[in-house]
Parts: C-alpha cells; sequence; structure tokens
C-alpha cells in the first residue's frame, strides 16, 4: 500500500508541473472548442491581411508616377503651410509590406499576435495611401484632416466611455445615442438662458444622468428588458427633443443661442511647428476627454471600485455574497454613465455655432456603441476605435470638399461594417460582460 | 359576460398604456407652451386653463384627423352619395389605415422575432431593403415588361427577398456565433440607409430624372397597385389586403403549424426546445428570414403603392414603432394588427394636428416610447390604477 503511494506520489508531483504549464498555455489561449475557434479566427485573419496585402500589391503597380501632395498649417490654423510630396507608390508599397507582414506574422503566431494594434499601426498610412491615391495630384491640407480627426472622436470617444462604464457594471447601455441628444438639447439650452459657457456641459452631464438614473430604474426597479428601456430612451429622446426643438428652440432661438466653446491655444506648445495646430489648438472637451479615458482605465482596472464593477458585470452572484451590492451599484455606474454621456452630448451642440438641431447626434450614439465592442471594453482602445472612425469620416469630408468623386456612402458606413464583423467574431473574438443585460435579482 | 371580461383584462394594459401616455403627452403639449409657462407665477389658474384649452383643441384636430370631421360626415351622409363629399368625408379615416399599412407588416416581421426570443430592432433596414427590392423589381419588370399583375407578384417576390436577405446575417450569426442581433441589426439598419443613398444618387436607371436629388424615379409609371375603394381618389390599395392576409398566415404558421411551435418553443426556453431536439439554430435563422421577408414586403409594397418612390428615408419610424406595436399587442398577430391600425389613426391625426395646431408630430414618439415603458413594465402600469396607500404599506412589509 505504501509502496504504490510512494510511486504514485512522485509521478504526481512530476505531472504537476506539466499540467500546470499546460493549464497556463491554454488558459492564455482559450481551453477546447473556444481555442479551435481562435484558431479558425486567426486563420481568417491571415488570409484577410494577405488578401489586403495583395490587392494593395495591385494599387501599388497601378499608381506609378502619381504624387500624392499634402499640407500642413505650420504656426497657426489657417496660417502659413509647408507642403509636401510622397509619391503615391512608395505609401502602398509601405501598405502592401505591413499587410504582408502582418499576415506572415498571424499565420506563425496564431492567437497570441497582437492583431488590434497591427491594424491600429498600418490603417493610419492605409487611409493616406487611400487618399493620396484618390486625390490623384490634388495637395490635401492634413492639419484639417487630424483636427477633424481628433473632433470627431470627442462625443464618441466619451459616449463610447460612458457604455463602458455601465457594461462593465452589468448594465447593457444601447442609450448612449439618446443621451447624447438629451445632453445636446439641455446643454445648448442652459448655455442660452445662463450665458455662461461652463453651464452647457454640465447641464448636460446632469441631466443625462438623469435620463440614465429613470433607465436604471425601469431596468433594475421594474425589470425591464434592457435592450426594451434603452429603446425606450432613444426613441424617447427623439422625440421629446425634436418636439421641444420645433415647439420652443425655433420660434424662440433666444433660448438656442448658446455661448460655444472654442478652441484654446495651449501657450507655448501650441507653437511647435506642425504639431501645435493639430494637437494643441482643439477644442477643451479634446483635452478633458484624453483625461476622462485615461481617469477611467486607470479606476476600472487598478482599484477597488473598477474590480467591484467588473464583479458586478461578469458574475453579480458572487459579487452579492462576499457583500457587494450589485444594485446600488449598478445604479451609480449608470449615473457616471449618464453624467458622461450628457456632457459628450453638450459638444455636439456647442461646439459650433448652430446650437441644437433635430436629430443632431446623427448615430454618433450608435458609432460609440460600436467603438465599445470594437475596442473590447476597454476605454483606451475604445477610444482609438472611435479615432479611427473619426478618419474616415474626415477622409470622406476631405474628398467630398475636394470634389473627388467617391461614393461617400461606402466609407460612411464603415463603422457598422466593422462592428458587425467584429461582433461576428470573424476575425477575433470580443467578449461582453458575462452579465450585461442580465437583470440581477437581489436574494 | 365570461369572453367580455376576459377581453377586457387582456386590453387591460395596453388601453391604460396607451390613455396614460397620451395624458402625459397632453402635459407636455401644457408645459411647452411658453405663453403657459410665463404666465404659471402671475395667474396661474388662467394659465393653467389657456394650456389645457389648447391641449384640447390640439387633441380634437388630432381626432379629427384620425376619424375624419364629424360635421364633413354629416354633409357626406346627406349629399344622397356625392362622390366628392364623400371622398373629402372619409379621407383621414382612409389615410390613417394606409399609414397602418407599414406598421401591420414590420408590426409582424418583428413579432415572429420576438415570439423566438430574438430581439430583432432591424425591422427599418429589413424594410428600406425589401423597399429596395420591389423597386428594382418594378423597375425592371414593370412599364409593360411583363403584364401588370405580374409585375405586381415579382414587386412583392423582390420585397420578401430584399428583407429576408438583410435578416439572414444577424440570424445566421446569432445563430452560429452568438453575436448579439439587437447591435448587427442596429448597425445593418444604418447600412441600409446608406446602401439606399448610394443607390438612388449613383445609378441612372434608378434615380430620378434631373439626378440632383437622392431619390428614384416615380414609381407609378413602372407598377401601379390596383385601389381597392370605388372611389379612386382615396388611395388604399391591395397593400391592406396583402397585410391582413400575412396576419392570418402568420397567426397560422405561429400557433398551428410544427414549425411555429418549434419557434416559440425557442423563444420561451432555447434550452428546452433543443433539449427536445428541436434545431434551435435553424428556429433562429428561420424566425429572423421570417421576420425579415414580412418587413420587407411591407417596404415593397409601401415604396411602389403608397410612396411611389425610394429614398433612403423611407423607412422613417417604422422600426421604433414596431416595436412598440408589437410589445402593445403582446406579440399577437390580431394585436398587431389592432394596435397598428391604432398607431396609424394617431400618426395620420398627429400629421393633422402638426398643421392646424403646430404641434409637432414628433409627440407621436415620446407617447411611444412611453407605451413601450409601461407594457414592458406591467408593474409600474398597474401600480397606477392601484390605491396608493396600499402600494406604500406593501413597500414597507416588503
Amino acid at each position: 500500500m505504501s509502496a504504490k503511494k510512494k510511486s504514485a506520489a512522485p509521478s504526481r508531483s512530476k505531472a504537476a508541473p506539466v499540467t500546470a504549464t499546460k493549464r497556463l498555455r491554454t488558459s492564455s489561449v482559450g481551453d477546447g472548442a473556444d481555442a479551435h475557434q481562435q484558431l479558425i479566427a486567426s486563420r481568417v485573419r491571415a488570409g484577410l491581411f494577405a488578401f489586403f496585402a495583395l490587392l494593395s500589391l495591385a494599387i501599388t503597380s497601378g499608381s506609378a508616377g502619381v504624387e500624392g501632395k499634402f499640407a500642413f498649417w505650420a504656426d497657426k490654423v489657417g496660417g502659413t503651410d509647408i507642403s509636401f510630396s510622397i509619391p503615391v507608390i512608395l505609401l502602398w508599397a509601405i501598405v502592401t509590406a505591413g499587410f504582408g507582414a502582418m499576415a506572415g506574422l498571424q499565420l506563425t503566431r496564431g492567437a497570441t499576435f497582437k492583431w488590434r494594434l497591427a491594424i491600429g499601426l498600418v490603417s493610419p498610412i492605409l487611409v493616406f495611401a487611400l487618399l493620396a491615391r484618390l486625390l490623384d495630384g490634388t495637395t490635401a491640407n492634413l492639419t484639417v484632416f487630424f483636427t477633424s480627426t481628433l473632433s470627431y472622436a470627442i462625443p464618441v470617444g466619451i459616449g463610447a466611455l460612458a457604455g463602458i462604464v455601465a457594461e462593465r457594471s452589468g448594465f447593457l447601455n444601447i442609450a448612449i445615442e439618446g443621451k447624447l441628444l438629451f445632453g445636446a438639447m439641455i446643454g445648448s439650452i442652459a448655455s442660452s438662458l445662463t450665458g455662461i459657457a461652463i453651464a452647457g456641459p454640465i447641464a448636460g452631464a446632469i441631466f443625462g444622468a438623469g435620463v440614465s438614473l429613470f433607465l436604471a430604474w425601469l431596468g433594475i426597479r421594474y425589470k425591464v428588458d434592457q435592450i426594451i428601456a434603452g429603446t425606450v430612451i432613444n426613441i424617447g429622446a427623439v422625440g421629446v427633443t425634436t418636439f421641444a426643438y420645433l415647439r420652443v428652440l425655433q420660434p424662440h432661438s433666444e433660448f438656442n443661442r448658446p455661448i460655444g466653446i472654442s478652441p484654446i491655444q495651449i501657450p507655448v506648445l501650441s507653437e511647435i511647428p506642425i504639431l501645435g495646430p493639430i494637437l494643441f489648438s482643439l477644442s477643451p472637451y479634446f483635452y478633458l476627454s484624453v483625461g476622462l479615458v485615461l481617469f477611467f482605465t486607470y479606476m476600472i482596472y487598478r482599484t477597488r471600485w473598477g474590480l467591484r464593477l467588473r464583479a458586478a458585470g461578469e458574475q453579480p452572484n458572487a459579487a452579492g455574497t462576499v457583500g457587494i451590492d450589485v444594485v446600488k451599484l449598478r445604479y451609480r455606474a449608470m449615473i457616471i454613465a449618464g453624467l458622461l454621456a450628457g456632457f459628450a452630448g453638450s459638444y455636439i451642440s456647442l461646439s459650433g455655432t448652430g446650437g441644437f438641431g433635430v436629430n443632431t447626434s446623427a448615430g454618433k450614439g450608435f458609432i460609440a456603441l460600436a467603438a465599445v465592442i470594437f475596442g473590447a471594453w476597454n476605454p483606451i482602445y475604445a477610444f482609438g476605435a472611435s479615432l479611427i472612425f473619426g478618419m474616415t469620416t474626415a477622409a470622406t469630408t476631405l474628398l467630398s470638399g475636394l470634389g473627388v468623386s467617391l461614393p461617400p456612402q461606402i466609407l460612411l458606413s464603415m463603422p457598422y461594417v466593422v462592428t458587425i464583423i467584429v461582433v461576428a467574431g470573424l476575425i477575433g473574438r470580443v467578449r461582453a460582460p458575462a452579465s450585461a443585460g442580465r437583470p440581477y435579482d437581489q436574494g | 359576460m365570461n369572453a367580455l371580461k376576459k377581453f377586457g383584462l387582456k386590453v387591460r394594459v395596453p388601453a391604460l398604456s396607451i390613455s396614460v401616455a397620451l395624458l402625459v403627452g397632453a402635459l407636455f403639449i401644457v408645459f411647452t407652451d411658453l405663453e403657459v409657462l410665463g404666465g404659471l407665477l402671475s395667474d396661474p389658474i388662467g394659465a393653467l386653463s389657456l394650456g389645457i384649452g389648447r391641449a384640447a383643441v390640439a387633441y380634437s384636430a388630432l381626432f379629427r384627423g384620425a376619424f375624419g370631421d364629424p360635421a364633413t360626415i354629416q354633409k357626406a351622409l346627406e349629399s344622397n352619395g356625392d362622390i366628392l363629399v364623400w371622398a373629402r368625408a372619409l379621407r383621414p379615416l382612409v389615410e390613417s389605415v394606409v399609414a397602418s399599412v407599414p406598421l401591420i407588416f414590420v408590426g409582424l416581421g418583428v413579432s415572429v422575432a420576438f415570439r423566438t426570443g430574438i430581439f430583432n430592432i432591424g425591422g427599418a433596414g429589413q424594410f428600406t431593403m425589401g423597399a429596395v427590392g420591389g423597386t428594382l423589381a418594378a423597375l425592371f419588370f414593370g412599364a409593360g415588361v411583363t403584364p401588370a399583375p405580374i409585375a405586381i407578384l415579382l414587386v412583392m417576390l423582390f420585397g420578401l427577398i430584399g428583407g429576408a436577405a438583410w435578416a439572414f446575417l444577424p440570424g445566421f450569426l446569432k445563430a452560429r456565433v452568438g453575436a448579439s442581433e439587437v447591435i448587427t441589426t442596429i448597425m445593418l439598419n444604418f447600412i441600409a440607409g446608406q446602401f439606399v443613398f448610394f443607390l438612388v444618387s449613383n445609378f441612372e436607371f434608378i434615380q430620378k430624372p434631373p439626378r440632383i436629388q437622392p431619390v428614384s424615379k416615380e414609381l407609378s409609371q413602372f407598377v401601379d397597385l390596383p385601389g381597392i375603394l370605388p372611389i379612386a381618389s382615396l388611395r388604399l390599395d391591395i397593400g391592406i389586403i396583402v397585410a391582413l392576409l400575412t396576419a392570418v398566415a402568420v397567426s397560422w404558421f405561429l400557433f398551428r403549424s410544427t414549425r411555429g411551435f418549434e419557434l416559440r418553443a425557442a423563444g420561451l426556453n432555447i434550452a428546452a426546445a433543443k433539449y427536445a431536439g428541436m434545431g434551435a439554430t435553424t428556429s433562429i435563422i428561420t424566425a429572423m428570414l421570417i421576420s425579415g421577408a414580412i418587413s420587407g414586403l411591407g417596404g415593397a409594397l409601401v415604396a411602389v403603392g403608397t410612396v411611389k418612390q425610394l429614398s433612403p428615408g423611407i423607412a422613417g419610424s417604422v422600426g421604433f414603432t414596431a416595436i412598440a406595436i408589437a410589445l402593445v399587442g403582446g406579440t399577437r398577430p390580431s394585436g398587431v394588427v389592432a394596435t397598428a391600425l391604432v398607431f396609424g389613426l394617431l400618426q395620420h391625426g398627429g400629421s393633422l394636428m402638426q398643421v392646424q395646431t403646430g404641434i409637432p408630430i414628433e409627440m407621436l414618439l415620446f407617447i411611444q416610447a412611453l407605451v413601450i415603458a409601461f407594457i414592458a413594465a406591467p408593474e409600474l402600469t398597474l401600480g397606477i390604477l392601484k390605491n396608493p396607500f396600499r402600494r406604500r404599506t406593501r413597500a414597507v412589509s416588503k
């Protein structure tokens, strides 16, 4: 007996490290069917990258002799410009090489390859190469291109942040669009009535929080399906804001003449040539949104609050068992999400000169939802996604402004197409917080 | 008596929801009136009665727009069959029915998906793609290429295909990889709009001749759906008949056929359905295909028959309204048709209200949102009926 035990013990201890390393390896890749699916996904990705490489090779060979002309405003917006030109063929050669390398690395490294990062690196060059090819010798001002990209990312990025905070807590937030609309209208009214610039964003945020609280109340207190509750907010927002606009704001335009929040020049930094006008002469909203993204990344991943938030979104029952008040936590998360979304909405009506208009958010809330998913519920990735989406929009504007005949609808539907591909898990599965969308029963 | 009581219980929550929502809408009218708000402090009673009076005027306009003006109807009854007078008297009611046609279709489509446990909010996109299919069929086969009845059938067929194709992807992804249909259908709604924009602004055979506006050619030149009323100026075409037949077919399918039973089983408890040997995957895809096809059929008939033109915004808010209708109608075909007729009345009445009193029709969206909230939270709705003191004690005992 004892001999058996002894002989068994060493073999077990020998086996232990093996299984441990095995478990470690599998846990990083996923187990069983999941791993298989990931393998397939990575092959699909490699195939896609290879396809893009071939496609760009074809474009490369066809674009000899075309010059891509770009310009920057050197000192300030609208100031003297520096222009330069690159042979388009060179840009496309880089893109081809990039995609080729991605395809190869993806195939050899499998699921460990950081394809998101790689796409992030290649896609800006791709956008330029595309732009240069389409412009066909016309000069494009890149300062405008970059600033409009960054500005677009403001409402979408903060909206996405609102989505992330809510969904991490376990509340599916498809009502970002509705809260943006409310924030935009209330922000404009508050700013017009008080004559104080800062009143706009504050009022927008507070109203957004109120709307979000109502949403949470429907979903948590009455256990209304969270998608239906979100739909209620989205429909109601279009109805209420359009109604109020046509009935009050349009006939009495004094309610809709907000004090715009205009871009600021950051001292010293804004005088850096080329970079200054792009990065340091933006709306204060931009700097705030970058700050918020960093702040919430820290909060979600590095603090007790963040741990509890994620626990409530993943395993609310387990969280409840160890004494976390899941209901209260979700309410709070929804209020924060509402503050953020309302604040983001106020940017839409306060950044320009027009104030609030009918359906002024124009689907940005849904793009934010796309960014949440594309960014895998991570604030920084989601902000990156909104930058990419912003770039496609900026490219569309630039091209249509220069009279290039490319159907803008194709570029404009890119974010939606990308989201479907991502949700489909074809190029890499993203996993939503496990309990997002499920009501929590506190026993 | 018993049947009546049963019916009363069934319509209690929907009826209460719509009435309370309309009441809240009236409050909204009163408190967005700046004159009322301005007078509220100095002369509260006068201001409030002014506001309530205006809301009453608005709602009476809504009523007249929905059902017709009693005075005109009186005149028509006395006119001994003067067609022009009758046409004027009946037009509001007929237009309300016309407005309810797309709502019946998309409401039915959405209901089939809801019954299977799929939250298809892509009604607008599927409707739009059905309209695309119908428009293309009209352009290719209409105007004498094929005999008119065949052209009409082809329009309907292409509508079915267009809608089903647009619904296939979310259904497939949901069934195979579990991708949330909510997200995919929202995204596909936007893509459908952009796609129509692309179609009607880039192709000569689709776009209206001067080729400035992003709209298609007048489709009445190609296919004309026959009207069903003896008075030609009232535009109620066969769309409503197809809609009612579809409702009957959906009712039979859901509650009398084996496939329909499987779909409902999948909607009630997908794990149990799987365990009982029903293919949950095929159920989801089938439900989405049927759901999309019905919405698409509606899109084709509305584009060719009612609007007679394809434009990017053809779906309007029909996707939203359909969700409200499906929920209020209890995702039952009979309930959906009844609710769609009510919403059709509201919609056409609302447009007259907007013309006569300047109160924007968007109020209806707000009312729909409230109705959805009330229906989805029956506890909340019935709480309104209950004695508030009793509710308080229950909350304490909890």
